[in-house]
Order: structure tokens, then C-alpha cells, then sequence
């Protein structure tokens, strides 16, 4: 009866659900397709449609996420590996500034709900703290459009399908 | 603020020079790489809105160091944090159990009232067992208390009893949508160890699981669903004292205050997690209060679950009575929970 529980044993299990349940529900959000490494159960990658009507509408964003083995009790590492500009968004390294990533985090969080909230991000930038400081300075100058062309040539030059 | 004000004429001024640039390269990139019509592009993108707003506004917009970001100061505000759980975590999660003069000698020097009012405690209770001071404080102090409470009295009857309020607070988490996949685990565990203390487990055993990592903060998490659970089932009824507390909506309460792991407890939380799963806590304050008139004494608080949360369970009226002093004492001092034992 005893079970002799370790971290990376339950943080296992916990991944394992997370990963039958967004196999049974991959219809259910069409803005995201999340992906296990084949061979490593705490490395994930997402595909993320940027939302509509904002800049990165029509891009669609690699995320990466990294687990650790204490998992959901922390929060997993994600970042973007596709170029974006985004006033929460490292502009290099992709780190995203989120609460529910750091000190706001909880295990009632899922991979899939953190996809969700990083899309809420998009959408509602929070210029007032940002890692993406030239973003973040445009906002808060009220320079919408200024934003609004940078994010959106990133997204032509980085999210979107080159054609012809 | 009045400050600023006197030197921010120049540093604005350097601040818009900058800007400028900025915004030169900004127009230029744009216009490499967008196919806006050539008019669009002339316009001076950075010149302030006509609302006005801009001129009003700057000063508050660039502060005097605005490219420090507050990221920066975030990971100031994460290193302090870091340095208090490296502190925190010189005590384990749950320590041994020292007599009460353990306490005395540690207010040696203190204050008179503080003195007093340890002596006056030294006629109740014998002893206390400290807890790490890392945000999880009450909830591991309870666990450790409650659990201990069952290893040592094997009452069947409580064992019964709390276990139908933990499939009670399952279904409410479940009328509350969250996802059984991200709960179920740490109620799992909780019911792992009730199972445990009430047959074989014995307190030296007790002791080691509450002080591993895994175990411990599993068990503090159920603790956190359960409080969530009670307080968004009850969302009317809490609303007022989260307004109070936080000036936030229950959900971002919840979800901000409550369930993340470190975040310190409030009588919300207390109130909430004794009413979901019927168990009294009496609370005694250590502080320096004290009344003018008449002797001093220790104050303290019992939390009695209220009735309407046992509603559901009508046969709730167990062999111990309505009204029962807490088996629970939690020694309160500004800001930490540990347990009392009685004499």
C-alpha cells in the first residue's frame, strides 16, 4: 500500500494524462496542436494560430516547452521558438513573461491551458512589464500603429508560409 | 513624483531625441517590408496622438530609467525570493516537537508582553512543533496536526466522516470544471496517508513523509484544491471578504491566492478549508496585543465549520457532538503558523 512516490515518477503519470487527453480532445481547440517528443515524455512542442484580429493573425507559433521533474507542482519552461514581437516576449531567447509561469503558477494548469493563456498574451499584451522593451515602449507611447507594423512583419517574416 | 518632475524636462528631452531615432528606424523598417501606400508612410508615426494624451502622459510613460524594465526589477523582486526560501529552508517542512521553553528562549530578550503572554501559554500547552515558514505554514501545520491527531487516537469514526467530505469536495471540483486529471492526484495522496495513519503507519514514518518534498507539498495541494473548491462553490458568500482583502474577483483569488503553492493563507482560506472539510482549528495569537484594563491573556480563535457547509452530508452528526473544542491548535505569530500541543 505504501507507495514510494518520487517526483519524476508522478510528474510521469501526470504528463502521461495530460498526453491521452489532448490525443482524445485534438479536434477540440484547432488553435493548438501539441506535440510530445517521441522519445522524451518532458519535452513538448506546440503549434499556436495567432489570434484574429491582432498582428499575429494568420501566423502560426512554435512554442517549446521544457518540464521539469517536479512538475505540475513548477511550472513548465516554454518559450517561442518562432520570432515574434511581442512586448512580453524575449525578442532572442523567446522567454515569455507570464505569471502562471512563475509565481502565479499551479498545478490546475495543464500544457494545453498555458497554450491557451500564451494566445490570451497575444492578444492582450501587458506593455507595463515588459522583456521585449522597444515592443513594450511603443505601446506604452500609445504608438498602436508603430506595434502594430513591427509584430505584424515579424509575423509575415517569421509565422507565415513563404509563397511562390 | 515631485522629484522626477524637477529633472524630467531634460531627460525627456534626451528621452524623445531617442525616440525619434527610434522611431526613424521604425518607419524605415516598415516601410522595407509592409506595402502600405507611400502617404501613410510620411506620416510622422511617433508626433503625439491628438488626444493629448501623449503630452500629459510622458512623463508618467518614461520615468527617468525606462529602459529598466520591470522584468529587471523582477528578478531583483526573485532573488530576494529566493534568498528568504534558502533561509526558510535551513527549518524542515515540519520539525521536531520542542518543549514549549524552547519558545520562551527564543523571546529571551523581548518583549515584556511577548513574555508574559508565552507564560501564560505554558499553562495550556505543553509544547510546540515548528513548520517551515514558506508560505505553506498553515496547511502543513494542519496536515501534520491532523494526521497526527488520527495516527494517535485511530478514531474510525472521524477517518469515516472526513473521508465522505473529500468525495464531497471531489464532485465540487468537478461541478467546478476543472479537469480530474489536475486534482486527482494530490487527493490521491491524502487519502494515501489518512489510509496510512489510521493502520500502520507510526509517527517517526509520519515525521519522514511530512518532511519529503514529494509527499508534503502534495498533500499542501490538496489542501489548496480543497480551499479553492469551498471558496468559488461559495463565491457569494466569500466575495465580500476577498473585496476586503484583495480589492480582485474570487476567480483571480483563487487562482492568484490560493492555489499556487507558497502563497500565504488569510482567515479566507482558513475559514474556507475548515468548512470543506468539517474540521475545527482553534488559532492562538502570539503577538504583542494587549488590553488596558484587566490581566492579559492570550486571545485566540476557534474556526468552526459552519453548518450549511455539511449540509450535504446529513449524517455528518457524528459520536463527537455538535459543539466540540478543536483537537487542532495552531500557534499564530504575525505572519507563520506552527502546532501547540495541549498539556
Amino acid at each position: 500500500m505504501i507507495t514510494l512516490l518520487h517526483d519524476y515518477q508522478a510528474s510521469r503519470a501526470r504528463l502521461f494524462k495530460e498526453y491521452k487527453e489532448v490525443q482524445r480532445e485534438k479536434s477540440a481547440d484547432p488553435d493548438i496542436q501539441l506535440v510530445c517528443d517521441d522519445s522524451n515524455i518532458f519535452k513538448w512542442t506546440a503549434l499556436i494560430k495567432g489570434p484574429s484580429e491582432t498582428p499575429y493573425e494568420g501566423g502560426v507559433f512554435q512554442l517549446a516547452f521544457s518540464i521539469p521533474e517536479q512538475y505540475p507542482l513548477l511550472p513548465p519552461q516554454v518559450r517561442f521558438l518562432t520570432k515574434i514581437f511581442h512586448p512580453n516576449v524575449h525578442f532572442k531567447t523567446g522567454e515569455i513573461c507570464l505569471d502562471i509561469l512563475k509565481n502565479a503558477w499551479s498545478p490546475a494548469w495543464t500544457l494545453q491551458s498555458v497554450c491557451r493563456a500564451i494566445i490570451a498574451l497575444m492578444a492582450h499584451p501587458e506593455p507595463d512589464s515588459p522583456l521585449n522593451c522597444d515592443s513594450g515602449n511603443l505601446l506604452r507611447s500609445g504608438d498602436i500603429r508603430g506595434y502594430y507594423s513591427m509584430a505584424r512583419m515579424y509575423t509575415r517574416l517569421a509565422a507565415m508560409p513563404k509563397k511562390g | 513624483m515631485a522629484n522626477q518632475a524637477e529633472v524630467s524636462p531634460r531627460k525627456r528631452k534626451a528621452v524623445e531625441d531617442e525616440l525619434e531615432m527610434e522611431a526613424s528606424s521604425v518607419a524605415a523598417m516598415t516601410t522595407m517590408n509592409m506595402n502600405q501606400p507611400a502617404a501613410e508612410e510620411s506620416e510622422p508615426i511617433l508626433s503625439n496622438p491628438s488626444d493629448g494624451a501623449g503630452t500629459s502622459g510622458s512623463a508618467e510613460i518614461w520615468p527617468g530609467e525606462y529602459e529598466w524594465s520591470c522584468c529587471f526589477r523582477d528578478d531583483e523582486i526573485m532573488q530576494q525570493q529566493s534568498a528568504i526560501r534558502e533561509e526558510a529552508a535551513k527549518v524542515p517542512y515540519v520539525g521536531d516537537k520542542d518543549p514549549l521553553s524552547a519558545l520562551e528562549a527564543e523571546f529571551e530578550s523581548g518583549d515584556p508582553i511577548l513574555k508574559e503572554k508565552i507564560r501564560l501559554l505554558g499553562e495550556q500547552y505543553a509544547a510546540l512543533r515548528r513548520t517551515r515558514g514558506d508560505g505553506n505554514c498553515f496547511f502543513r501545520s494542519f496536515m501534520f496536526a491532523y494526521l497526527e491527531h488520527i495516527l494517535v487516537t485511530k478514531d474510525a469514526d472521524e477517518v469515516e466522516r472526513i473521508t465522505r467530505k473529500v468525495i464531497q469536495c471531489r464532485l465540487t471540483l468537478q461541478s467546478l470544471g476543472y479537469t480530474e486529471f489536475t486534482y486527482e492526484d494530490f487527493f490521491n495522496i491524502f487519502m494515501e496517508q489518512l489510509e496510512s495513519v489510521m493502520t500502520s503507519m507510526s509517527i517517526e514514518e509520519l515525521l519522514s513523509r511530512s518532511r519529503d518534498q514529494c509527499i508534503s507539498d502534495y498533500v499542501v495541494m490538496f489542501f489548496r484544491f480543497v480551499t479553492s473548491g469551498e471558496i468559488r462553490k461559495r463565491a457569494e458568500f466569500f466575495e465580500p471578504f476577498i473585496a476586503g482583502l484583495t480589492n480582485t474577483s474570487v476567480d483571480q483569488f483563487c487562482k492568484s491566492s490560493v492555489e499556487p503553492m507558497g502563497e500565504e493563507c488569510d482567515h479566507v482560506h482558513i475559514i474556507a478549508m475548515t468548512d470543506a472539510l468539517g474540521v475545527s482549528i482553534r488559532v492562538v495569537y502570539l503577538d504583542r496585543s494587549s488590553c488596558d484594563k484587566g490581566e492579559l491573556a492570550v486571545n485566540h480563535h476557534d474556526f468552526i465549520p459552519t453548518a450549511a457547509s455539511s449540509v450535504g452530508s446529513s449524517s455528518s452528526s457524528s459520536a463527537s457532538g455538535n459543539i466540540t473544542e478543536p483537537f487542532i491548535t495552531l500557534l499564530y505569530r504575525p505572519g507563520h503558523y506552527d502546532i501547540l500541543y495541549r498539556r
